[in-house]
């Protein structure tokens, strides 16, 4: 067995399938499979966090302000929406509101982020479980299991994956005109923003959205249409959970209660959308490598103190939960929300969603333009209180991120971060409930042991932001193999 | 055989469906043309958040190689990098193991190495059963690599997981190895950077580096030093003013080890940068990134070195 580091107990057969590529960050998955009316099916699965850094030990007594630029290298994926989840915390400790401008521009940067990221995340990281790529590195060496698109139709989607490349750099363009630079922009402070839009900064992101969307709508919805012919079943696997949370993104006025993208969640997959209440919001450690006395704190109060190893711990990734439960955060979380997505809960619906969320975001990118006034401030000039306490929710690409600060004598007294990752990649909780990536493995069929493909797919689907390693494990014993 | 990297591609990508060419015929031309590809390189990720890999594909100049993909398909034999590479799990590991037996293979690194914890803070990977740390696998290939190219902060200095009180206890690959790296600075660096560098070590040129690992040749000249503003009267007396020098605002340009032509290069094809978008340069390419001091000094004070 693998995980000979931790100290969880796993099946006594596992295959290791380390590290999952095509994905942000250090994850592993490890899964059990039998057999299932004559089929290899998935009947366990454990999602395994492997990096821990500490962030919110490192923000502790800086600067308040600090946590803008700090935070937003958590990741450079999705760096735009750290900081816009911190500027608005700290919005909301000093009781600031930026002005149109400034929200504005934050919007406009954080859309061309969701547009690199969703382009980058389908062509680039989840596209080469379908087809097979130019045959060199770093395409080649790669699996060649149920590859279902012909000749014809392959060569036609790595020409795309080639184009999209240069799509999600054309998308940053435009995000860089006003964010001064991506990844990583410095243009985001607290009350507003730093730059000062010119009629110039218009035209030529108009001229690069229009790229965007013509790209999104003429390639990329048609070619998740194509995968949709080939591999309909898809609709059907890596449901998961069922209960999708948004905390909602893209505030269409100063006050922020009117969304873009809305806050609200779905219970088991009903059409119910219902209120969220961030108090109801906890994360359990039981499973995680963290001192047990954080365990089911909300964020407002979190600890983050490494205890390594822990006895029963398998991941460095906390398991938040809403009421108790698990939640999916994404894409088809938010669009499902939104009321702008019907179809379901599984691997293609994420696709679906993701790019149709990202066609949605581009045309109102658009209209945000036409709002920019650079005659108006882009800044509202505001006091540090000496002491607060607040929290900034807000959206990354790939779900819903929330930060939560205390400022004590105008120094962060203590900052806790939920990314999107630990929703979706999350472990079990102390009542033992699966996270919704282990959870959407369950049931799914493996044709091939030595290259699962269909692991990869359910995983990849969510997006997340981490490296990932999944271990299948075999049914009635043996050693460890590898997979090659 | 007479073909070119990138005539393979555009064949591979266009005509072998017209042509009949099987998938299978397509890869083992492919296989034969890799062997007289560019050279191997090996990148790992460690204590990273990946924004050096995405900064290198927003790559983009009038010359060769004229982006990202120029640089995968023209220069390199991009043998192992987590986030682009097609495979996954043991055929990934088995990628790294042979790049690391290629000739004058390069290894780059992206993040900085956590040793609290015995390095169980980040794992690269498993390796017949057992996990293998970041730490185990840089020390490993760090051996067998003809040069060892930095990407960013972390893996050059330690960077932001370094800071104080560094949890995990981070290294930079030099702390580490205690072997000599190249330190492509930045946090991230400028794709330009990273680009010129791989060239540079792909044509065998000779690369002078400055006391902190740092190509002379882009880290030449303070940011303030070719500042558009260095020379204004006007000073940013708060945020939200335009066009002024931000020095009071907390701009880390003047700090005497902030270098980087980043005011001329400017960032994403020349749409802006930091100063430009009148935002405090953040001294990025320091190698005492993030420091202690505060970023932005909100109240408009004076800042020190």
């Amino acid at each position: 067995m693998s995980a000979s580091s931790s100290t969880y107990t796993f099946a006594p057969s596992v295959i290791t399938l380390d590290p999952v590529t095509r994905i942000e960050g250090h994850l592993k998955i490890q899964v059990q499979v039998d057999d299932v009316g004559g089929t290899l099916q998935v009947v366990d699965a454990w999602s395994t966090g492997t990096l821990f850094r500490g962030f919110e030990k490192i923000l502790e007594n800086r600067h308040p302000w600090d946590a803008v630029p700090l935070t937003q290298r958590i990741c450079g994926v999705c760096p735009v929406s750290h900081g816009l989840a911190a500027v608005k915390a700290l919005d909301a400790a000093s009781s600031v509101t930026p002005p149109a401008n400034g929200r504005i521009m934050r919007n406009f940067v954080l859309g061309a982020n969701f547009i690199a990221s969703h382009v980058l995340h389908f062509y680039h990281l989840a596209l080469l479980d379908y087809v097979a790529g130019p045959g060199l590195p770093p395409w080649e060496p790669s699996w060649k299991t149920d590859l279902r698109l012909g000749a014809s139709k392959t060569q036609t989607l790595v020409q795309h994956y080639l184009a999209a490349l240069e799509m999600r750099r054309v998308a940053h363009e435009a995000g860089a005109i006003f964010g001064g630079r991506l990844p990583m922009p410095p243009a985001y402070v607290p009350g507003g923003f730093t730059h000062h839009p010119n009629s110039g900064d218009i035209k030529q992101a108009k001229t690069r959205l229009k790229d965007l969307i013509a790209f999104i709508q003429d390639v990329w919805i048609p070619d998740v249409v194509l995968l949709g012919d080939h591999y309909g079943d898809y609709f059907s696997v890596g449901r998961g959970p069922g209960n999708l949370l948004a905390y909602g993104v893209f505030d269409l006025d100063a006050k922020g209660q009117e969304l873009l993208l809305k806050r609200g969640r779905i219970e088991n997959g009903s059409d119910a959308v219902l209120p969220v209440d961030i108090g109801a919001i906890t994360e359990d450690v039981t499973c995680s490598w963290y001192d047990q006395g954080a365990n089911g704190l909300n964020p407002a109060s979190g600890k983050t103190d490494a205890q390594y190893p822990k006895s029963g711990a398998y991941s460095w990734l906390k398991a938040p939960r809403y009421d108790g439960l698990p939640y999916e955060v994404g894409p088809l979380a938010r669009m499902t929300v939104n009321g702008d997505y019907h179809n379901g809960i599984s691997v293609l619906d994420r696709h679906m969603a993701r790019a149709l969320e990202a066609l949605k975001v581009a045309q109102a990118m658009k209209t945000w333009l036409k709002k920019l006034d650079p005659d108006q401030p882009v800044f509202k000039k505001h006091a540090l209180p000496q002491s607060a306490q607040a929290f900034g929710l807000t959206e990354a690409p790939r779900g819903a991120l929330g930060h939560w600060v205390k400022i004590q004598n105008k120094k962060i007294a203590h900052y806790q971060v939920v990314t999107p990752t630990c929703w979706n990649a999350s472990p079990r909780d102390t009542g033992g409930l699966r996270g919704p990536i282990e959870q959407a493995l369950l049931g799914t069929t493996v044709q091939s042991v030595t290259e699962p493909i269909e692991l990869l797919r359910v995983v990849h689907s969510f997006d997340p932001c981490l490296a990932c390693a999944v271990h299948v494990m075999r049914p009635g014993g043996g050693d460890c193999l590898a997979v090659s | 055989m007479s073909v070119t990297r990138r005539d393979f591609l555009k064949y591979c990508t266009a005509s072998a469906a017209a042509l009949g060419i099987s998938a299978a015929e397509v890869r083992a031309l492919a296989k034969a043309l890799l062997n007289g590809g560019g050279p191997t390189v090996l990148w790992l990720q460690g204590s990273s958040c990946s924004g050096c890999s995405v900064s290198f594909l927003n790559h983009v100049a009038s010359t060769t190689p004229h982006d990202a993909a120029d640089v995968l398909i023209n220069v390199i034999n991009l043998a192992y990098h987590p986030t682009l590479m097609a495979a996954a799990g043991d055929t990934a590991v088995a990628a790294a193991a042979a790049a690391s037996l290629a000739p004058g293979h390069i290894l780059v690194v992206e993040g900085g190495i956590p040793t609290a914890f015995a390095g169980n803070a980040c794992w690269a990977w498993s390796e017949n059963g057992a996990d293998v740390t970041f730490q185990q696998a840089v020390t490993t290939h760090a051996q067998a690599a003809a040069a060892i190219v930095c990407v960013g902060q972390c893996s050059a200095y330690g960077g932001i997981p370094a800071a104080p009180p560094n949890p995990t206890a981070v290294q930079s690959v030099k702390q580490l190895t205690g072997l000599p790296t190249i330190n492509v600075a930045g946090c991230p660096p400028h794709p330009d950077w990273m680009v010129w560098t791989i060239a540079k070590l792909v044509a065998g040129a000779q690369i002078p580096l400055d006391s902190f690992g740092r190509p002379t040749e882009l880290y030449a000249k303070r940011v303030h030093d070719q500042c558009p503003r260095k020379e204004k009267d006007e000073e940013a007396e708060s945020f939200g003013e335009h066009g002024g020098c931000l020095e009071e605002l907390g701009c880390r340009g003047p700090w005497s080890q902030t270098k980087g032509n980043c005011p001329k290069v400017k960032f994403n094809d020349k749409a802006n940068w930091c100063i430009g978008a009148d935002a405090p340069c953040q001294g990025c390419t320091n190698p005492g990134f993030p420091g202690t001091e505060p970023f932005f000094h909100e109240e408009g004070e004076d800042g020190d070195d």
